[in-house]
């Protein structure tokens, strides 16, 4: 049985940790605050295949994911990470 | 890496009312930790923790407790302590790919370095130096850059520019303004083309039973997040090596159609013996590739509710309740008749089929198990595709879903002819999956969610959302468009998005 990596995946655009500092002026170009971006799952598989990749990813991480857009050709889209099961 | 390990409460509770804490533990762990799982019963993980430092304890150290307690073995620094807020279960754990083991230290599983190379995405140099050429004037799609610096190369320059002139103004004309409704224009978009939906199922030729729901039906259940689709199906891509043979995509075809003993055998309950007997049919069997010995080992596992004696003879199994009452036989001949001996649970049936465009063989089946197909060797792992949007959502990721939902939609309303501009979908598609899991359109979803309570009273169950903000004491602050039209005041948008501040001029003197 083999383990297959979602992020290979057809549907699974690309993802990837913004850091800390990049991390601010992205906010600074988008004008907006933490908390207004969408969130993603702590536990999302495709979190899940970049932790396996880059070790344990913290609530708050910014995600950026590099989509494929039939109008646009290629749409930069970001997500926070959340962790929903502890407060 | 990461360890869980067992604790007493109160421990625990002192940790989680201090900020930091070092903790000594009557185990080895290894440096390199990071992260620590604390379980209380040994079932369920209730808390999480940062580790910060790692230090083993030595005689004559800071932390010389020898002279106590002798089975202290390492001190860890302790921050950042969380409870959960639903404790998750073992079983759960060992799903998120952490093994349990009492005290002891777990290690995550190895990634194979493959894995690495995710970029799926390369963008052409010479597009992206040109969106960053006319960068400072306006935003140029990546796509249309690919277009526009291919022609760069064959325009003379001053045509070029030119024609940069006009693709600026056209991509001004389209732009969306600042707080534009895009939101109503997308719901006004799909509507009205939605009157001429009709309903429509798509039947396979051939096949009585498989067909796929389209239409309106379809329609209503992507946007409202039914947990299964009314007909789930799977579109199962196959590896090269397998792609091409007619025969060998026929076996993957018996590999995954789920077959319970039902579908090869009689089952015959013999009620004055109180026992069930299982006669296998070889036509069936054949059909289905099943060995005799295949029903055998099935049944092995079911060795605490029923006995199995096989008649080698007349290849016949008999059956009989452990305890020999007739609800018992009742019970186990309904078991029988459901119990599964190959194939991947939730696969009904499946078709091989040659895609017309790349001349491969695809699979298409009735009955969606991604997480179960996507472990066949065989398989294309990395193309193939579900109707299932939920399923999706918890094998794939979130941003899957939105893709799915996407695609699913579009491929809906394209099927019945109806040309509604890709960007609503795309709309409607981001914001089921805003939250990070897939929500539906309406009251139990989107809609229900609103931070306005006006907003929510206006759409369903007026009276539920006036009386509960009432009792909690609500707070509503009037940025949405629909409470501010029950206030009767201009709504945000367009011009009543600007407030107008009156500041005076300086007083001359």
């Amino acid at each position: 049985m083999t383990k297959i990596n979602v992020l290979k995946h057809d549907m699974v655009p690309e993802h990837q940790i913004v850091g800390k500092d990049e991390e601010e002026r992205v906010l600074k170009e988008l004008k907006i605050g933490k908390d207004l971006l969408p969130r993603i799952n702590r536990f999302d598989p495709a979190i899940k295949a970049l932790e396996e990749i880059n070790g344990p990813i913290d609530d708050d991480t910014l995600i950026r994911i590099t989509r494929k857009s039939p109008t646009a050709g290629i749409s930069v889209y970001y997500r926070v990470v959340e962790g929903g099961l502890f407060k | 890496m990461i360890i869980i390990w067992k604790d007493k409460k109160e421990k625990v509770e002192d940790l989680l009312s201090r900020k930091s804490a070092s903790y000594a533990v009557d185990f080895e762990v290894p440096d390199g930790i990071t992260e620590g799982y604390i379980t209380i019963d040994g079932k369920t993980i209730a808390y999480r923790l940062k580790i910060t430092g790692n230090e083993k304890i030595r005689k004559g150290s800071k932390y010389d407790f020898e002279k106590k307690k002798t089975d202290l073995k390492r001190i860890l620094q302790i921050t950042d302590v969380k409870q959960a807020i639903i404790p998750i279960s073992r079983f759960e754990i060992k799903l998120k790919g952490k093994t349990f083991s009492g005290s002891e230290v777990t290690e995550h599983a190895k990634v194979d370095p493959e894995m690495r190379s995710v970029s799926k995405n390369k963008m052409e140099s010479n597009a992206v130096k040109l969106i960053e050429e006319y960068g400072g004037k306006f935003r140029i799609p990546y796509g249309l850059g690919v277009k526009l610096s291919k022609l760069k190369s064959e325009m003379p320059k001053k045509g070029f520019d030119e024609l940069m002139e006009t693709v600026g103004v056209e991509l001004g004309k389209r732009a969306i303004d600042p707080y534009e409704a895009v939101g109503i224009i997308a719901a006004q978009s799909i509507g009205e083309p939605g009157t001429q939906m009709t309903m429509r199922t798509f039947h396979f030729a051939g096949v009585r039973e498989m067909n796929v729901t389209l239409g309106l039906p379809r329609l209503i259940e992507i946007v409202d997040a039914r947990r299964t689709p009314s007909t789930p199906s799977m579109e199962i891509h196959l590896k090269p090596k397998y792609a091409s043979s007619q025969a060998a995509v026929m076996n993957i075809i018996k590999k995954l159609e789920n077959t319970t003993i039902n579908d090869v055998a009689d089952i015959i309950t013999d009620t004055v013996e109180l026992s069930i007997t299982i006669r296998p049919v070889p036509s069936d069997m054949k059909e289905r590739l099943v060995d005799f010995s295949d029903i055998v080992v099935a049944l092995e596992g079911e060795s605490s509710q029923m006995s199995v004696a096989v008649n080698e003879e007349s290849k016949e199994l008999i059956v009989k309740p452990q305890q020999e009452t007739f609800k018992k036989l009742y019970q186990v001949q309904e078991q029988l008749k459901t119990k599964s001996i190959k194939g991947v649970p939730g696969i009904k049936r499946a078709i091989g089929r040659v895609d017309e465009k790349s001349g491969e063989w695809l699979i298409f089946t009735q009955g969606s198990n991604l997480k179960g197909v996507l472990e066949i060797e065989e398989i294309d792992a990395y193309n193939t595709t579900t109707n299932d949007i939920t399923e999706i959502a918890e094998n794939l990721g979130i941003e899957a879903a939105r893709n799915a939902i996407f695609k699913e939609s579009l491929n809906t309303l394209q099927e019945q002819g109806l040309e509604v501009d890709m960007r609503h979908l795309m709309l409607v598609a981001d914001m089921m999956t805003f939250t990070g899991s897939v929500r539906a359109v309406g009251r139990q979803g989107i809609s229900g969610r609103k931070s306005s309570v006006l907003a929510r009273a206006a759409f369903e169950i007026t009276t539920k959302h006036l009386l509960r903000a009432g009792l909690m004491g609500e707070v509503d602050t009037l940025t949405g468009v629909a409470e501010n039209i029950i206030v009767g005041q201009p709504i945000t948008l367009g011009t009543g998005s600007v407030n107008l501040v009156y500041k005076g001029a300086p007083k001359k003197e």
